[in-house]
């Protein structure tokens, strides 16, 4: 290999480890959480200028004909530390446009456009950035001492680059294959109901941003680092692009695919096209170039959507059966008809199948002795508008500790939406939600999930390519490991709070018969599977209180019938549950009291049998 | 759907194929730095890669690093027809050392990003490679210092200031700097008598860097800036801007704002000024066919001929050096796409230069009796500048004659003596153009260096 | 002050083709739920068959006829071949991937379009050979008798796309569809029809938007719609995605916006505050002006 090749050489390494580093931050924020950032590049950009303004020397040192702010002349590595920290600070508000309850194709569109908005301001805003020269004679690191044009120096340059990005790999793969990196991905499937599990989107949103951008920050300033000069057509929208195909072909949510991407399209295909000898009218060949990534996206989106290396499935199994330290609770009916013996322990103990970490509020110690008295959810004047319509109307109810609560009512009662307010997902409009003795009204849903007031959703929502045992999981309400800090620290740090989050999710799964299915993608299952997997997964936030929207729907008879005793058993111990349900014949056997709600407000309250003998409840029925 | 590959997490393995991959790219960086041990002791600077191994009889390649793709696509592909037009008048009068030249374009799409690989793989694949042209301002920054690293010889097209004082020691450029274009549009203004000046320039690279000395120059040469108004490459219309200069009734508006953006932006003027056109100085940047094409489609042929000037390097139109000029370039007629008036392309950007670069490289090389850079480098100094009793020649096939008879010589191409300074910068002496008609480029006045001093 | 006049009257050129433009993307939008930003793409590739023909010796404005059934032609293929099946396919694979998945969609059959358009015409800028007719000055607007025909039209094309959406059948369907397509089915409207027709109809006027739009720059090339998407997408969410009558304000506001503030501020920066007003409505109220708040 002649000298040049390897300067060639060595060049393509450096640029593969500065994309792979880029599409590592961009495979986190997109393939894992689901954040569609198209500003991506800003990031980069922003990276790059920074560690061009930090090691500049200042603007008269060299010759004045260029104009930017900074210019401190600091020695390596402080610009590469620097551009790293201003990458994730620029993403901070960014969190505005992805925080909110937009549409995400919205939400992709607006940054599209502040990336090129942004361009725009930096190249015609001359002083700043120097404009659309850019910052040249940036000098590269440690350039003082070494000769930068060296072999020996750009070779150790390549190698400090892929440590790099090797160290960024294990990071982002730390981060992704913990408890966090669960509630990563179970946002990005289905946002609101994880926001009902207790998962701060807000915060799960910023954090990936931020980590994202400081990656690609990094990466913006080891280029430039190298090439020595920064110019806003190094950044266009074009580049953002290109990243954005790399993640998708190569595999959006596994690391190893965005490498892969990395390598192939950034580097691979733009490289290829340089070997092409120029033939037609000028520039036809730049541009059959840009048709062939707009084909290789489209074609790539069709035939293999989930690219070339797709996500794993994370197989933790069903285990063993559950060992002395699990309980199950007394006089239950398994699914398989059994019935287990009581357990003379069990009266006194205030476990019970879901207890393992014991939160304020839930449930007293006397709880299995049967309902209490006071209410543990109630609600004055609850009022919910859309628009002109009053979808639920001064509702006020009350619900009791221990029981087992019905809601019917006909078609556009209201029902879902009062437990959507009931729950935070939906705001009220005016009225109060009176949670265990405290005002929740204005608590969104995840602080409510938090304190034990759990829903679940009248449609299909599952965590549809996270595994059965994964949904199970994601639900757990205390983990070590289910934050930013707790991932970082490795396995051994949450390793314990996760085996036992494991065993419970087992025994839940041998209670209702799905210990077979714990490994499969829960989008996988039958209806009536996916029903139990939602109320496993609510029973694993440890609720004190759950809100079932139609849990029985589409389910075998039968099968509702088993759902309906497990439930009962629940409440035995202490869970209270408000149920809104359709099948009558499930009220009479299993509910008691069951409110009624037609047009919005409560009709009447009672049993079944009291309910079926007033008239005006028949009659809307009837007529609604 | 599930196509899936499984892994069993939840333990050790998952992590462990994670380690193994990150201590994949652990070694490859280590074995990398390894060698970086290993290498910078046996050379520590950039290679050399002109053909020095080459065998007699194989071609001498120069190569066009220019963008032939994104804003600024004409360049490259203007600047090759030059390259192939005095390297075939170079191989007519027998080549260099009996080898023969030949031209290849190197893309660097206008982005100082992609510029750095070009280079790179430029150096990687040609091996027989002994001259860099091009290298404009979008990319100049970002390349000259590889190519000086690996000890190339470069004829570059960028006007940028970080050349004017800045060693490189293979870096030559027969363009003027920007900052002598500005004084010399300024003086363009005085000549015609102008006093209002307004300026209309583009927000890219090339153009942004002539404001500032313009605004000096004006101030100096005692004129009134009416209006500045910079241009938006990306946007689609002016009507403001245009508006706004309008307004100011200034003299004259000098601009260089490439791509469609001229056009459109002067056409709007004319528009709102009633029709009629405000006179326009140009930059040399606008002698080339493309922006005579858009520009008189968009505001008519005859409007040009009337109201349009431009500084240009002074460069011959007849006599012994033009005339073997013209028969190079002409003969790449017809092998090249046609933008109209292949004349045109005789007052392009780079045809000169490019031309005289290539030629006093080639004569270097003969007398220096090789084609490694290094070796073949201080010579062009000395033909270009000249020494005591050196015969003046004005062409390739003159000059190498003269060698071969063990003559000193000086060249003096189309665009006049060259006079480098320690930066090897040779500035030139300015003239005026404008267009016909029917768009041939023709000289209508000249630019004395008092006058340029008087505003710069 | 004459100025601010003469940019009131730029302003309302801008809106004028603006408006052509955004009612088009809207409606797509509203009958597909899909932002189509290959719009742009589309608008261009239609001038350059309008501009095809102007060569050859066929007055603009009636190549604006065949620019027109191009773009009703390219725009139906778009949504059947490319858009429809994505849709289906995507609503199985993620409930809530679907929609990004379009955005990368369209952003790669942008670059499919017009770097293969690209690659047919060349880079360089060409322009319609059309003569832009005598200068009128009334009460401090100053307009070229091609800008007046433009605006005129731009009115004819958005009383008709009243008529259309409120007297005709088809409108109603259209906005059936728009409001709830299921249910539309099910009253018996033919809703896949309906799409057809619309994006045909949206098409030509994304055409005719191209035409225009090229011959107000005076100079075009293959990549000139790149950054007047954005300001198509401004004046759409202003109005409210989806909202026909909302992008026809959306458009005006917008147009006035951005040249009249060139006006006062740098005019390099006119086209950021169509940015700045779309990344506002978006943040604060992404039902836009006319349509519901968030």
């Amino acid at each position: 290999m002649t000298s040049a090749q390897l300067f060639y050489a060595i060049n393509l390494l450096i640029y593969a480890g500065v994309d792979i580093i880029a599409c590592l931050g961009l495979s986190q924020q997109f393939g894992v959480a689901g954040v569609t950032n198209f500003a991506f590049i800003i990031f980069q950009a922003a990276g790059a200028y920074t560690a061009a303004i930090l090691s500049l020397p200042s603007q008269s040192a060299n010759g004045a004909f260029q104009s930017y702010v900074g210019g401190w002349n600091l020695p390596f590595p402080v610009p590469w530390i620097g551009a790293a920290i201003v990458g994730g600070l620029v993403a901070v508000p960014f969190t505005f446009l992805v925080g909110r309850r937009l549409r995400g194709d919205f939400a992709a569109v607006g940054l599209l456009v502040t990336a090129v908005m942004a361009n725009l301001l930096v190249t015609n805003y001359r002083p700043l950035l120097n404009g659309a020269a850019g910052l040249s004679l940036v000098p590269a690191p440690l350039q003082g001492e070494y000769n930068p044009q060296s072999q020996g120096y750009q070779w150790l340059y390549a190698a400090v680059t892929l440590v790099l990005a090797g160290a960024v790999f294990l990071l982002v793969q730390r981060v992704t294959e913990s408890p966090y990196g669960r509630s990563l991905r179970a946002m990005r499937d289905n946002d609101v109901v994880a926001d009902s599990l207790g998962k701060n989107l807000l915060s799960l949103r910023a954090a990936m941003l931020v980590l994202g951008g400081a990656l690609a920050g990094l990466s913006g300033a080891i280029l430039v680092g190298f090439i020595n000069l920064w110019a806003p057509s190094a950044w266009g929208y074009a580049e953002t692009i290109v990243l954005f195909a790399a993640v998708i072909i190569g595999g959006a949510g596994n690391h190893r695919g965005a490498v892969l991407g990395a390598i192939l399209v950034p580097v691979g295909f733009e490289e290829a096209t340089r070997y092409i000898p120029p033939f037609g009218p000028p520039g036809l060949v730049d541009d059959l170039q840009w048709l062939a990534i707009g084909l290789l996206i489209v074609v790539s989106l069709w035939f293999r959507p989930q690219g070339v290396l797709p996500e794993r499935r994370r197989l933790i199994g069903a285990g063993p059966p559950p060992g002395p330290a699990v309980r199950v609770p007394n006089d239950l009916v398994t699914l398989d008809g059994s019935r287990h013996a009581p357990d003379p322990d069990g009266a006194a103990r205030d476990g019970s199948v879901v207890g393992a970490a014991g939160r304020p509020m839930t449930r007293s110690a006397s709880s299995a002795a049967g309902p209490d008295a006071d209410p543990v959810l109630r609600t004055v004047g609850l009022t919910r508008d859309f628009g002109g319509v009053r979808a639920v109307a001064d509702v006020s109810i009350e619900v009791r500790r221990g029981t087992l609560t019905g809601l019917i009512g006909p078609n556009g009662a209201g029902k879902s939406t009062l437990l959507a307010t009931l729950a935070g997902t939906l705001p009220a409009t005016s009225g109060q939600v009176i949670y265990a003795g405290a005002d929740v009204t204005g608590l969104p849903a995840y602080r409510r999930a938090r304190l034990g007031l759990v829903r679940t959703f009248q449609l299909a929502s599952e965590f549809k390519r996270l595994t059965v045992m994964e949904n199970l999981l994601s639900a757990v309400p205390v983990n070590r490991g289910d934050s930013l800090a707790g991932a970082l620290r490795g396995r051994r740090y949450w390793r314990r709070d996760e085996e036992a989050a494991i065993d419970r999710a087992r025994a839940l799964l041998d209670r209702f018969g799905l210990s077979g299915y714990a490994d499969s993608y829960a989008g996988d299952l039958s209806g009536g599977q996916r029903r139990l997997t939602e109320i496993m997964r609510a029973l694993m936030t440890e609720p004190a209180m759950l809100l079932l929207d139609e849990p029985m729907a589409g389910v075998h008879p039968r099968l509702a019938r088993q759902i309906g005793a497990q439930l009962l058993g629940l409440c035995a111990e202490g869970m209270t549950i408000l149920m809104v349900e359709h099948e009558l014949a499930i009220m009479d056997e299993f509910c008691d009291p069951v409110i009624v709600m037609a047009e919005g407000a409560v009709l009447a309250t009672g049993t079944m049998a009291t309910l079926r003998a007033r008239t005006e409840v028949v009659e809307a029925y009837l007529v609604g | 759907m599930t196509i899936s590959r499984t892994r069993r997490s939840g333990g050790s393995a998952g992590s462990r194929t994670a380690r193994r991959a990150a201590a994949g790219l652990l070694a490859a960086g280590l074995a990398a730095a390894g060698l970086a041990a290993c290498s910078s002791s046996s050379s520590s600077s950039g290679a050399t890669t002109s053909g020095t191994a080459a065998a007699s009889g194989s071609s001498v390649v120069v190569a066009d690093l220019a963008p032939f793709s994104g804003p600024d696509a004409a360049l490259g592909p203007t600047y090759l027809v030059s390259c192939d037009g005095t390297t075939q008048a170079i191989n007519n009068a027998g080549g260099v050392l009996g080898r023969k030249l030949t031209c290849k374009g190197v893309d660097t799409r206008g982005d100082p990003a992609d510029a750095v690989p070009a280079t790179r793989q430029m150096f990687a694949t040609t091996p027989n490679l002994a001259l860099v042209i091009g290298c404009t301002s979008d990319e100049a920054a970002s390349v000259v210092p590889v190519i000086n690293a690996d000890k190339m010889v470069a004829f570059c097209m960028t006007g940028q200031s970080e050349f004017d004082s800045t060693h490189f020691q293979y870096f030559y450029r027969l363009v003027p700097p920007d900052l002598a274009e500005s004084y010399a549009m300024i003086a363009i203004a005085q000549q015609l008598g102008y006093k209002r000046i307004a300026l209309a320039f583009g927000n890219d690279i090339g153009s942004q860097t002539f404001i500032q000395p313009a605004i000096a120059s004006i101030s100096k040469a005692g004129m009134t800036l009416a209006a500045n108004e910079t241009l938006d490459l990306n946007a689609s219309t002016f009507r403001t801007e245009a508006d706004k200069i309008v307004a100011a009734h200034p003299d004259v508006i000098l601009t260089e704002a490439l791509g469609p953006t001229d056009a459109t932006f002067l056409s709007e003027v004319k528009q709102l000024n009633g029709g009629k056109m405000i006179p326009v100085i140009g930059t040399s940047a606008d002698i080339s066919p493309d922006w005579y094409k858009s520009v008189a489609a968009a505001i008519g042929a005859s409007t040009v001929a009337s109201s349009f000037h431009a500084d240009n390097l002074v460069t011959e139109t007849s006599g012994p050096a033009y005339t073997p000029f013209y028969s190079a370039i002409m003969a790449e007629k017809g092998k090249v796409g046609s933008t109209g008036d292949f004349a045109t392309y005789l007052t392009a950007p780079g045809a000169v230069h490019l031309y005289d670069g290539i030629n006093l490289a080639a004569l270097a090389m003969i007398e220096a009796k090789s084609t490694v850079p290094s070796v073949y480098a201080p010579y062009i100094i000395k033909i270009g500048n000249g020494t005591a009793g050196a015969v003046v020649v004005n062409s390739f096939a003159a000059g190498a004659a003269a060698l071969k008879q063990g003559k000193a010589i000086r060249y003096e191409g189309p665009g006049g003596p060259t006079s480098f300074d320690s930066y090897h910068d040779s500035p030139g002496i300015f003239q005026i153009d404008t267009y016909s008609s029917s768009g041939a480029v023709q000289v209508a006045g000249n630019i004395s260096t008092a006058q340029l001093r008087a505003v710069s | 002050m004459s100025l601010f006049l003469a940019s009131v009257g730029f302003g309302l050129v801008t809106a004028a083709v603006l408006a052509i433009a955004a009612v088009g993307f809207t409606m797509q939008f509203a009958v597909t739920d899909v932002l189509n930003l290959a719009y742009g793409a589309v608008m261009i590739a239609s001038a350059f068959v309008a501009y095809a023909l102007n060569q050859a010796g066929v007055d603009v404005w009636i190549a604006m006829l065949a620019a027109a059934a191009a773009g009703a032609a390219g725009s139906v293929l778009l949504n059947q071949g490319i858009y429809t099946p994505f849709q289906r396919r995507a609503a199985s694979f993620s409930q809530s991937r679907a929609p990004i998945t379009m955005v990368i969609v369209s952003l790669g059959m942008t670059l499919i379009i017009e770097f293969g358009l690209q690659a047919i015409v060349g880079g360089t800028n060409v322009s319609y050979t059309i003569s832009q007719g005598p200068t009128v000055k009334a009460g401090g607007l100053i307009l070229t008798t091609v800008q007046l025909v433009i605006i005129g039209l731009s009115v004819v094309i958005m009383a008709g796309v009243h008529v259309l959406l409120r007297y005709t059948k088809l409108g109603k369907a259209m906005r059936a569809t728009a409001a709830n397509r299921s249910l539309a089915r099910n009253c018996g409207i033919r809703t896949d029809r309906v799409v057809t027709v619309t994006w045909a109809l949206t098409g030509a006027l994304c055409g005719i938007a191209g035409t225009v739009f090229a011959i107000n720059n005076g100079s075009f090339g293959a990549t000139s719609a790149d950054l007047f998407l954005v300001v198509i997408l401004a004046a759409v969410f202003l109005g409210g995605p989806g909202q026909a009558y909302g992008a026809m304000v959306g458009a005006l506001l917008i147009g006035l916006a951005t040249e009249i503030s060139a006006a006062y501020i740098n005019p390099s920066y006119k086209d950021v505050v169509a940015f700045v007003v779309l990344l506002v409505v978006m943040v604060a109220r992404p039902g836009g002006v006319l349509g519901a708040a968030a």
